[in-house]
């Protein structure tokens, strides 16, 4: 049993499960963002949702009253997405280019963050090995010899503490080891979106002693 | 790197040409147009073709019309204006003139 949605798309109602509506928001709010600079924006988003639901329209019929989270990510795929101006012309010719597959949005450029879920103390050593694609081990190893060779090494590793960023949700997580985001995490990503949305800039001191507080204060 | 991958850029610059060329057969809306375009080296989506047209239309190269349909709530139907005409006329004798020059080149 799924719990569905009832939305309004091109001014009729659809039922959505709640993952294909979580999904389908996700591609809008995207399209939403690439067209911030676009004069014709609220149109083209209105087409855009109309195209959505002309596509529901395929997937429903008398003994078929809702839209499956899979069908709502195969409407996705169909739409492709949006760029911008219109300027660079064929997103699908890009993601040819970049050899992404259908499910995944986005190859991202990857970066050097703190994995505070996957680490013994801070995630320092798992963002790095993220960073680097390497087993987490041999940098714990590393990190742990150096100290013992000299102290310096601890105030490197306390530095990286403070300044790296910690990677906590799905996307941060997924932009730390440089993979494409799946569907799925864009879901998650959108839930996680509305959670975070409330504690969003903090000033960098701030960040830099939170960080310090979550790995002492919690582990020792 | 293959044939496909080499010309990416081509295609993509050519996009518009393609649409302007569908267009100006017969009035489209989107759906007809994909379908048109699909199976062809300018398949594209909806998330490409509507911030395009939309740019034309900024640029007076094409206009919509609302038709009703039988199938669903009215839909947007694509032309070709004067000047969209007058561009299409002045692109299609450019690429004329630049495949002549790459067949000159090799003679």
């Amino acid at each position: 049993m799924r719990k569905v949605t009832l939305v309004s798309l091109g001014g009729n109602t659809y039922q959505l499960e709640e993952e294909a509506h979580v999904a389908v928001a996700a591609y809008l709010d995207r399209a939403s963002r690439a067209l911030a600079a676009n004069p014709d924006r609220a149109e083209i988003l209105a087409d855009l949702e109309q195209a959505i639901a002309d596509k529901c329209d395929t997937f429903l019929g008398k003994h078929k009253e809702v839209i499956l989270a899979t069908e709502a990510l195969q409407i996705i795929r169909e739409m492709g997405p949006v760029q911008g101006n219109g300027e660079e012309g064929a997103a699908a010719l890009d993601a040819e280019a970049a050899g992404a597959d259908a499910g995944s949005v986005r190859p991202r450029r990857r970066r050097l963050m703190r994995l505070p879920e996957e680490g013994m103390m801070g995630g320092v050593c798992s963002g790095i090995a993220a960073y680097f694609n390497i087993d987490v081990v041999w940098v714990r190893l590393a990190f742990v010899l150096l100290v013992f060779v000299t102290g310096v090494w601890l105030f490197a590793w306390l530095a990286m503490l403070i300044v790296m960023p910690a990677a906590r949700t799905p996307e941060q997580i997924a932009s730390a080891r440089g993979e494409a985001l799946s569907a799925r995490e864009v879901m998650d990503m959108a839930r996680a979106k509305s959670a975070d949305l409330g504690k969003a800039a903090a000033s960098g001191l701030r960040d830099a002693q939170r960080n310090l507080r979550e790995t002492f204060g919690s582990r020792g | 790197m293959s044939f496909s991958e080499k010309f990416i850029a081509v295609r993509k610059g050519l996009l518009e040409f393609a649409v302007l060329r569908a267009i100006a057969g017969e009035k489209l809306y989107v759906a007809d147009l994909l379908k048109r375009l699909a199976g062809t080296e300018f398949a594209t989506q909806e998330g490409t073709l509507y911030p395009l047209l939309s740019r034309l239309r900024r640029e007076s190269l094409v206009d919509y019309e609302w038709q009703e349909s039988e199938a669903g709530p009215p839909r947007k139907y694509y032309r070709l204006t004067k000047s969209g005409q007058q561009a299409l006329s002045e692109l299609q004798g450019y690429w004329t003139h630049l495949t002549r020059t790459l067949d000159r080149i090799g003679n």
